[in-house]
Formats: C-alpha cells, structure tokens, sequence
C-alpha cells in the first residue's frame, strides 16, 4: 500500500459559470469542421444556424442528427454543409415540398447527402438513450416497415422478457446541440413556454450545448417558476440571446410563425441560383442576427409579436 | 337534421368524411392541414368531448387560429398540456391513443403506406418528407384514419418503400412484426371512402364521392378493388361544417390553393390569420365549447 487516495472522478456537469457569449462567439468556440449537430425543431434555432452558414470557411462539413425539421434545416444543405443527416423528416411542412433537400439526395447539388431514416420516436428514443446514459432504446415502432431493411443501425431483437419482436435504436450523442427557447439565466438555467417537443432531451443528449433565448432573466426570476426550467445549468455551455430567434419560424407566447416569409422563401429555394441569392441577401448579407432582423425588419417583426400577444399571454388563458 | 351543404368543394368533403370518423369522447392524434379541418368540425358536431392530441407535445387545444405546423404556436390556445413529444408519442406507444391521422403518397391494398420515396430506396427518383411520425402512429395507435390523393398512379399493387406498416401482407403479420396497434381503419381519399375487411385485411370501396364513376376508380387502382355490395354515395358535410372550416381557414390555405397567394404578402397573411379568432370565439362560444 503506497497510501495514495483514489483520485476524484470529474462529472460531466456544466459550471454554475456566467455563460453568455454572441451566437458568433458561441459558434466559433463549439463548433468545429466536422461536427455531428443537433437541431431541435421548434423553437428552430435560426440565429444559431445562420451564424454556422456565415462560418462555412471554416465549418465545411457537418452530418447532422434531428428528429423532424421543418424548413430551418435548409440553410445549412442548400450551402452545402451537409453530408448526413440522421432523421425522421425533412420538409416544409405548410410551405410544402423542400426543394433544397431533394436537390441534395437526388442530385449531389451542392453536394450529395447521405440520409439515415428513422420514425419520429425512433430519433427522439434515440436522444433519449443518450440523455439517460444508455447505448440505445427499444421502440416499437419501425416493425415490419421498410425504415428498418434500409438502415443497418436499427436493430430488430426478441425481447428478452416476452420473446416479442422489438427495434432498437442507438443513441445519439452529438458534438454540439443548438437549440432556441423562450428565455434563461446567465448560468444556463433554461425555461421553456408552452410545446418543446424535444429540446429537452436535445440539450442531455450533447456533448456541448448552445442555447438562443428570447430573454435573459436572473436566477431569482427562474427560481420564481422552477418546474418551467426544462434544462438545468449543468447541461448547458453557452445562452445566446436572440430576440425574434426563431423567425421565420414560431417561438411559443412570444411570436407566431411568419408564414408568408416562409412561403417566399420556399419559392427562392426552387431553384439552387434562387437558394443562393437568398442566403446572400439574409444571412451572408448580414453580420449577425440584429442585423438580419433590421433585414427583415423590426417593425414586421413586432407586428407578429404584438399578434400573438393579441390572443395568447403565457399563465392566462383566453 | 342538419342541414348539407349545397355549395362545397372535394377537400371540404374529405374533411368532412374524415370527421365523421373521429368518436365523441375519443382521445385522436391530429396533425394540421385537412386533419386539423375535420377536427375542427368534428367537435362543432358529433364529438364536442373529443380532444386532440398534437404531434409536438399538446393536448386538447383548441385552436381559433389556423395552426400552420404541428409545433405551431397556436398548438398552445387552451390546451390541456403543453410539453414533449416524448409525452404524446409514449402515450400513444401504451396505447392511450384511439385513431390517428396520417397520410402517404402512395398506398397498396393492405393499407401500408409511403411517404419516403419514389423509386428504389438506394437509387432514388424522388426523395419525399421521410416518416415523421406517421410509421409510429401506424405502428402503435388503436386505428388509423388515412387521408389522401387518388391521382390513378398512387394506389399500387406494390409500394417503393413501406414507410408506415398498414396489413403488411395480410392477416396476422402485424403481431407477427411485433406492433401493437390496431392498423388501418379507413382510407378516405378524393374519390372515395375505403374500408378494411375484418378477414383479408384487404381494402374495400365503401362510398363514392358524389360525381365520381365507379369504373374511374377501378381504373385508378393497379389491384382488382372489392367493392361494397352497399356501395354508397359519401355524405356531403353539413351547412354549419362548411361555414366553421371557412372561419377557420377563409384563403383555402389548407383546403385550396390559399398558399401560392399568401407568399410573400405579409399584410394578407396577418389579416386572414389574425381574422378568424373573433369569429371563432363566437362560433365556438354558441357551442359551449369555450
């Protein structure tokens, strides 16, 4: 015996630390050529993903790992960032068929994208897994369809306990989850309004953790509403705050879906030339996030806060 | 009795017909567009005690806005839950979920569906949406409702890629893969209405939509379709359905081609989806639904 104490085993957790920076800090800090990314879908993390396209010098290559994106996915494939995504659906939703991911899988433009299919349950139990500290979930979804003859990392076993057939999923750990919520404290304490899908899950299933926020607020305020908090400090690397962050997308109690931007944009996105002309104009165009609201204009922008402000106010019902 | 409609379009009646599915006090995964319509009129008529359950994480609101996507801000007006998608997509694993609405591009004869690609899953033609959670719906709700266009190349005796498990390939296959859900209860499309036999599992033509001749529809479909020997006409919906879906969704965004006018015109997009509420509000208020 040498008398030598075994050594204190570090966990994961994120400090209690001042964690705010500018989406471009954040993004030139965790986000590296190369990277596996996670995207939640709802509040879409748009100013995070812009920031990603304005870096694209530098992050050449990302594979990505959703459950279902609606539209937000395309500025990072129609500039040719990515070569996998990991999914369960990718498309426009109401703005209809998404041009800029069937140009990528059907044609190689900009460059080809390798698709792994799941169901929607199958890539959230895939986040899951992870935010759990397991390799992989059992589903009961993906039997007997063709999602599981075409993707090897689904697994079909017999359950152990009643012999009945099971697919299993491997979990998920992305290098970096980017996500946007409604508002958070300077140490990374989280707070969600309304539907967040799973952002929760996102956040425990990454390596590292980018959170844009509608507000910032003090840690006596998250206190005040502590079953609000879906994601807790220790999770979280950095708190963007992003006002309007989500646009052109919905960010619940603080703004609606901007649809008619949306379908305007969809339009462009026909074409690879319309896509590109598009991404020059708001996100290469701009420097950062401020700069793309004054683009869009604040004044557009306030109109659909102020709408959803008309008929829903968060903790009242109408 | 209420009284029909004299003036309606198809995707009118498709909601319609949809809606008569939907159960008084059921508990049903609605996702937006025509599903969102018909559960919408299914509780101003038979169903005021049904609630919806919303693919992003929410149940039981009711919306007087037209919700724009499942994650949709509006999925949050009066609900009875706000939260994961974890929450509804468990529940409806255990089975707490009575139907659910999906759709496909294209269809075969035991219900299956695709709604992932056309043409040979590893050398592709066209790449579509991918699953979402249509395969788990298909998978594990106690039924499912499906909705879809019948454009005469889409009901196929063999499909691309099963994206979402109908009848597989006959009667007990879905246990022997394991799924726990019931399968495919209706198909309602825009040329008719399409039920499952209880002992082929296989599709059958329960009613046509009023216009449409049978041997269009036979002509439609690659297989040889059973047709009911009570074939009927579908029901056109009630006065009272049409006016509810055109307060909802006055441009037609879901139920015509209100979409390619909305685009880029933001004024006309504030003003048809700020416009509903009030009116709806009413509607709803005079039906003791708020």
């Amino acid at each position: 015996m040498k008398f030598e104490p075994i050594p204190i085993r570090k966990g994961r957790a994120k400090p209690p630390a001042y964690k705010i920076m500018t989406a471009k800090e954040a993004v030139t800090e965790f986000i590296q050529d190369g990277c596996y990314l996670g995207m939640s879908v709802s509040a879409a993390p748009a100013a995070l993903i812009w920031e990603i396209v304005r870096q694209k010098d530098r992050i050449k290559n990302l594979s990505l790992s959703i459950t279902s994106q609606i539209g937000m996915s395309s500025a990072l494939i129609g500039s040719g960032l990515v070569s996998k995504i990991e999914m369960a659906y990718n498309w426009g939703g109401i703005e209809g068929e998404d041009k800029v991911f069937r140009r990528a899988v059907e044609k190689g433009i900009p460059r080809p994208l390798e698709v792994e299919d799941y169901s929607n349950y199958g890539c959230a139990m895939r986040w899951e897994a992870a935010s759990i500290g397991l390799d992989f979930m059992p589903v009961k979804s993906q039997l007997g369809s063709d999602i599981i003859k075409n993707n090897p990392r689904i697994k079909v076993i017999d359950d152990p306990y009643t012999g009945k057939p099971v697919s299993l999923v491997p979990a998920s750990n992305p290098d970096v989850g980017i996500m946007h919520c409604s508002r958070a404290d300077e140490i990374g304490n989280v707070q969600c309004y309304g539907m967040y899908g799973n952002t929760d899950l996102l956040a425990r299933a990454s390596k590292k953790v980018i959170v844009s926020v509608e507000e910032i607020v003090t840690q006596a305020e998250i206190r005040r509403m502590p079953n609000l908090t879906v994601i807790p400090y220790y999770y979280v690397d950095a708190i963007v705050q992003a006002p309007f962050g989500a646009h052109w997308r919905e960010s619940n109690f603080y703004y609606h879906h901007d649809l008619a931007f949306g379908l305007d944009a969809y339009r462009q996105f026909a074409t690879k030339e319309g896509f590109d002309a598009w991404a020059d104009k708001y996100i290469h165009g701009t420097k950062d996030w401020d700069e793309y609201c004054k683009v869009v204009g604040y004044d557009r922008l306030n109109r659909l806060r102020l709408s959803e402000g008309k008929y829903q106010k968060f903790g009242e019902v109408r | 009795m209420a009284e029909y409609a004299k003036d309606y379009s198809l995707p009118e009646l498709m909601a319609a017909s949809v809606a008569r599915e939907i159960n008084d006090g059921e508990l049903c995964f609605i996702g937006v567009g025509m599903p969102l319509m018909a559960a919408t009129i299914a509780k101003f008529t038979h169903a005021p005690n049904f609630n919806m359950m919303v693919e992003y994480g929410a149940v039981g609101p009711s919306p007087r806005r037209l919700p724009m996507c499942v994650d949709c801000a509006v999925n949050n007006e009066r609900a009875y839950y706000t939260g994961t998608q974890r929450e509804v997509m468990g529940a409806q694993q255990a089975g707490f979920v009575d139907a659910a609405c999906i759709s496909g591009a294209q269809i075969d004869k035991y219900g299956n569906l695709n709604s992932t690609c056309i043409g040979d899953y590893q050398n592709l033609k066209v790449r579509l949406a991918g699953s979402g959670g249509a395969n788990d719906l298909s998978s594990s709700a106690n039924r499912t409702i499906i909705m879809m266009r019948q454009d005469g190349r889409n009901f196929v005796n063999k499909l691309d890629y099963i994206t979402s498990p109908g009848y597989l390939d006959g009667p007990g296959a879905r246990e022997k893969a394991g799924l726990l859900g019931g399968g495919p209860h209706v198909a309602v499309t825009t040329m008719g209405v399409y039920r499952f036999d209880n002992e082929t599992r296989e599709m059958y033509l329960e009613k046509i939509h009023p216009g449409v001749k049978l041997e269009d529809i036979k002509r439609s479909i690659q297989w040889d379709i059973a047709v009911s020997p009570n074939l009927i006409e579908t029901e056109p919906p009630t006065e009272e359905q049409v006016m509810v879906m055109r307060t909802l969704d006055p441009l037609k965004v879901y139920l015509g081609n209100g979409r390619e006018v909305l685009a880029g015109d933001f004024e006309a997009f504030m003003k048809m989806f700020e416009d509903s509420y009030w009116p709806m509000t009413e509607l709803m208020k005079k039906k003791g639904l708020l």
